[in-house]
């Protein structure tokens, strides 16, 4: 409110924002802070925790494994993020459009989301099989002989980008179509009145004022990419499994396989602090292309 | 005189109530029982046997926890650190090892009855250090099964026990000429299969005291190619052949002449239509066979360590227990006590099932150290390695040995 | 006179047959939308087919299920593996276990992101750029960094098995605050000073402003919310072993045959049918409700 007093004003931010910090202090800082302080301890669980200062640290930058997965993820990365922006902001400009039978389209796009990793993986083993799977097959048809996909170490890792793109790209539309919905009609209108086609309206209109959707997805598509998890570690077949461990399956294995729960919370944070860097660099960036209003 | 006999009435009732085991001074107990066998359809088995148990010991109520495999050890580890185990736990061998390393467990020594028929060599496995760390659950062993049809139709006699993996190999090259579609063998390359096709050449893991491993020896580099000829005269499908059909399915389907399986796919394979049996599986320079047992251990912290030996050494070794396991296929106790097998050697399919015991004769058991899963996924890769073609068997056994000299650390 | 008459009649379309202009725009348009459909049917049918298979597997018996060559239709049908699931577990109940849970949190959830985006988006306070970023930094974090000491956490509360324990932790959606924020960022201003000048304060303009004019984005993240609590497996694994409050997926995740028996896939893809299906019911009626009350409101036009 213009002019309220300091302190009116800081109760009305607490009244706001009390339960969702609350909720972040207990639940999430605390749990994060403690699991901090285990990157300087050894600990298998079953005994006692022992100081081992930073040499956890020094083990994962040494670590041949952990270096081969960061990798994998950042190929992951590289290729699945503008895939599924792409995608689904063109399914989202379809499903913006004036056509008959949109809601049956727009839960069509859905059901991947919904569905689980676990059930959904089993499918595309099936689809990706080099000798009775759906793709290989209708790659025969126009005389391309498919590849081994999820037995092979070379092209695992894209057959797990083409699966979750396909699982991802219905959420992403709809948080674009939720974007395009709140572009306010006046604009168009005024465009219209002036004389500008759709790809002029596509352009300067809807382009600029979904941006901060492109932003959210963008950011929220690369935290993802790098926890990504689920797909490789379900879909990859036994002996391609060189070719798609990532990051997190290191983190996983090291936490509850081998029961180094230190050197564990030693990659997350390493996995943290690259994530951070980048979404900080995102941050700055935005101001140059991101319109929160024209 | 009364007073005297009174006063030795009351001594002697206190003493009766003192003893253990009599219902004069039984508080209700309640026990944790944390358990991954008997989870999803083994659920109703557990059961019968929890019933008789606290049939016969009114006080003590029986509270399972279950999970599947996969995630039983995160479930269990969870409950130690925030330091409510169960007081009775189900252990795999391998994480026996471990459980028993960081000091969890009680020493069952002092409740065991000496006069338990367990099989002597079961018991041994589960001591640490000496001291009795669990209690032998059941066991289980891999076992040759054959096609005798597709056996018939290429003319080849049916294994025995003599076999060797060079008379195996034979078998299976006249099998898969039958057809382009039927394969002569399948023995998988996995961790589990090569230490024992390693032992099975008088390969071990390790040196004595365990501070080096001997994993890039001759024999064991052998023990390797002798498993790898399979894909490579093809008479064993390669990772892509087998197009993600798993070798339990291919068996069924009819399309393998002999597998390498468990003994717990028998009710899955009680009603196939063709007639197969069981052997003996191969050996190199000797025999060797798989030894797999699940064990009971009691948690060191147990407010009830009299209970949770009573349940466990019902659950381990009661006659109920082993029926019910022998009546529903669900693997068999690791007791000394023939009687009890009976209804299983009788049933068929297979016929010749008295395989499975005579397995007892050369038991080599997985070899387990403190690092175990790190050291089974360092196999995992270089096997896959070596199946995919980019490395020999002597340079992965090279590296294998570099890594787990690392891991013993 | 009559000429006129009859120059009217010329132009005038005959009522009697009326036929549509063919004229260049409208054939653009049609070819247009052909293409569109097109787009259309092909993405439903590649997004469709995987459930489409999950689904005929369901309805398929034991032995039709282990042939190499898979068919999409089965023959025949069969609701067996739907009976048989209900007879092996207690499907009803962790039904009602997943709904109370995912539902509750999922309100909860876009509540108090709502609130908490209100304060970063609407309110001007020293220091609002780095709790935003802390925010951030939480996403950043992968959940099985926090699950262990989160779990000795809830122990120490005494919440085993309970409902808070599946709920609270999730209450706090650092996703959900930031996309909201965004959504708040691009809603004029001078709506909420309206608001102000006529007496009203922060809670009028939060509930009489904010909140309608956010319908689509409020949908979006209740069956985010609702789908992540739903399918959520790992924490229930740990904090609600008990039947009476076990959810669906947990005691689904039971049919996936240990190395010891053959998988029944009819079993577990039934299953993850039934897991489906209750979140599409959600989508739509989030659907009707909310974007259906921005259009009807007619605010944004």
């Amino acid at each position: 409110m213009p002019g309220e007093s300091g302190l009116k004003k800081r109760l009305w931010v607490l009244f706001f924002l009390a339960p969702s910090l609350t909720g972040l202090i207990v639940f999430i800082l605390g749990p994060v802070l403690y699991s901090l302080v285990l990157t300087l301890y050894d600990w298998n669980l079953l005994s006692p925790p022992r100081f081992i200062g930073l040499n956890n640290f020094v083990e994962v930058a040494h670590d041949t494994r952990f270096l081969g997965a960061f990798k994998h993820t950042l190929t992951y990365l590289v290729l699945y993020v503008p895939s599924v922006l792409v995608l689904s902001f063109g399914m989202a400009l379809l499903l913006n459009q004036p056509l008959r039978g949109r809601t049956f389209f727009r839960m069509a796009f859905f059901i991947p989301v919904v569905s689980s990793w676990v059930a959904v993986s089993v499918i595309w083993r099936w689809i990706f099989n080099p000798r009775f799977g759906l793709l290989n097959y209708l790659l025969g048809l126009v005389g391309i002989e498919g590849p081994g996909w999820l037995f092979d170490p070379d092209w695992v890792l894209y057959a797990i980008v083409i699966a979750s793109v396909w699982k991802d790209a219905g959420f992403v539309a709809v948080l674009f179509l939720a974007g395009l919905q709140g572009i306010p009609g006046i604009y168009y209108e005024a465009a219209k009145i002036d004389g500008a086609n759709s790809r002029q309206r596509l352009r300067h209109i809807t382009i600029p004022l979904i941006t901060p959707t492109t932003f959210f997805a963008l950011i929220t598509s690369l935290i993802s990419s790098f926890q990504m998890f689920d797909q490789a570690w379900l879909m990859p077949e036994r002996f391609a499994r060189s070719g798609a461990t990532v990051v997190m399956e290191q983190i996983v294995n090291n936490a509850f396989r081998y029961q180094r729960m230190g050197y564990a919370a030693s990659m997350s944070w390493v996995l943290f602090a690259v994530i951070f860097v980048i979404t900080i660099v995102q941050l700055r960036l935005q101001r140059r292309w991101v319109h929160y209003d024209l | 005189m009364s007073r005297k006999l009174l006063a030795l009435t009351m001594l002697l009732a206190l003493l009766v109530g003192l003893m253990p085991g009599t219902s004069l001074a039984q508080e209700p107990v309640t026990l944790k029982y944390a358990t991954f066998t008997g989870s999803g359809d083994r659920a109703e088995e557990l059961d019968q046997i929890i019933q008789a148990f606290q049939a016969e010991n009114p006080h003590i109520t029986i509270e399972v926890i279950s999970a599947p495999f996969d995630d039983y050890f995160t479930m269990l580890q969870a409950d130690f650190v925030a330091g409510e185990p169960p007081d009775v736990l189900e252990l795999n061998y391998e994480n026996f090892v471990a459980y028993a390393a960081s000091g969890v467990l009680l020493d069952v020594s002092e409740y065991l009855d000496p006069e338990t028929p367990y099989y002597p060599g079961a018991l041994n496995a589960f001591k640490y250090q000496g001291a009795q760390m669990a209690l032998p659950e059941t066991f289980s062993t891999v076992v040759l099964y054959y096609n005798k049809d597709l056996f018939d139709q290429a003319g080849v006699a049916y294994p025995t026990a003599d076999w060797t993996w060079d008379d195996a190999l034979a078998a299976a090259e006249q099998i898969r000429a039958l057809d382009d579609d039927i394969w002569g063998i399948y023995a998988p390359i996995q961790f589990w299969e090569f230490y024992k096709r390693a032992a099975q050449n008088g390969c071990s893991f390790f040196n004595e005291d365990m501070t080096e491993s001997t994993i890039n020896a001759p024999e064991c580099v052998e023990a390797l190619d002798v498993m790898m000829r399979f894909i490579e005269t093809d008479v064993m499908p390669d990772p892509a052949e087998s197009a993600g059909i798993p070798d339990t399915e291919m068996f069924q389907n009819g399309s393998v002449g002999m597998v390498v399986l468990g003994i717990w796919m028998f009710p899955a394979y009680a009603d196939l239509p063709f007639e197969w049996d069981i052997e003996l599986e191969p050996g190199i320079a000797q025999k060797a066979y798989h030894f797999f047992s699940n064990g009971v251990a009691i948690a060191r912290d147990t407010e009830h360590p009299e209970e949770a030996a009573l349940w466990a050494q019902f659950l381990t070794a009661s006659e109920t227990a082993a029926t019910v396991r022998v009546e529903n296929d669900w693997e068999l106790p690791a007791i000394n006590k023939p009687e009890y097998f009976e209804a299983f050697l009788s049933a068929t399919p297979p016929a010749n099932r008295e395989v499975v015991f005579a397995s007892l004769e050369a038991p080599v058991p997985p070899p387990v150290i403190e690092r175990q899963s790190e050291m089974q996924d360092i196999f995992e890769d270089l096997l896959a390695a070596v199946v995919n073609g980019e490395l020999d068997s002597q340079t992965a056994l090279d590296m294998a040995k570099a890594e787990i000299d690392a891991l013993l650390q | 006179m009559k000429t006129q008459l009859a120059n009217l009649d010329r132009h005038t379309p005959s009522r009697a047959i009326a036929l549509p202009r063919l004229t260049l725009a409208s054939v653009g348009l049609f070819l247009l939308r052909a293409v569109q459909y097109g787009l259309l049917i092909l993405l439903a049918l590649v997004m469709l087919t995987p459930f489409m298979w999950m689904l005929s597997t369901s309805l398929k018996t034991q032995e039709y299920i282990l042939q190499s060559k898979p068919q999409l239709i089965p023959n025949p049908i069969s609701f067996d593996s739907y009976t048989e699931l209900f007879d092996i577990m207690p499907v009803g109940r962790m039904l009602l276990n997943s709904a109370v849970v995912a539902v509750v949190g999922t309100a909860g959830q876009v509540l108090m992101a709502a609130m908490a985006a209100y304060a970063f988006a609407r309110m001007q306070w020293r220091g609002r750029q780095a709790v935003f970023l802390l925010y951030l930094a939480t996403m950043m974090i992968p959940s099985q960094v926090t699950i262990i000491p989160l779990f000795i956490l809830v122990r120490k509360l005494g919440w085993m098995n309970t409902y808070q324990a599946l709920i609270v932790p999730s209450l706090f959606s650092a996703f959900a605050t930031f996309l909201l924020r965004q959504s708040f960022m691009t809603i004029p201003r001078d709506l909420e000073e309206a608001a102000f000048i006529d007496g009203g304060n922060h809670f009028t303009v939060f509930r009489r402003i904010v909140l309608p004019l956010s319908g689509p984005v409020l949908a979006t993240l209740s069956v985010f919310g609702f789908m992540a609590l739903w399918n959520s497996y790992l924490w229930p694994l740990f904090v609600a072993r008990e039947q009476e409050i076990m959810t669906l997926p947990v005691g689904l995740a039971a049919l996936q045959g240990s190395n010891q028996s053959l998988t029944e896939w009819n079993l577990v893809m039934a299953g993850a049918v039934i897991t489906v299906l209750p979140i599409l019911v959600v989508y739509l009626l989030a659907q009707r409700w909310f974007v259906q009350g921005v259009v009807l409101s007619g605010i944004k036009a």
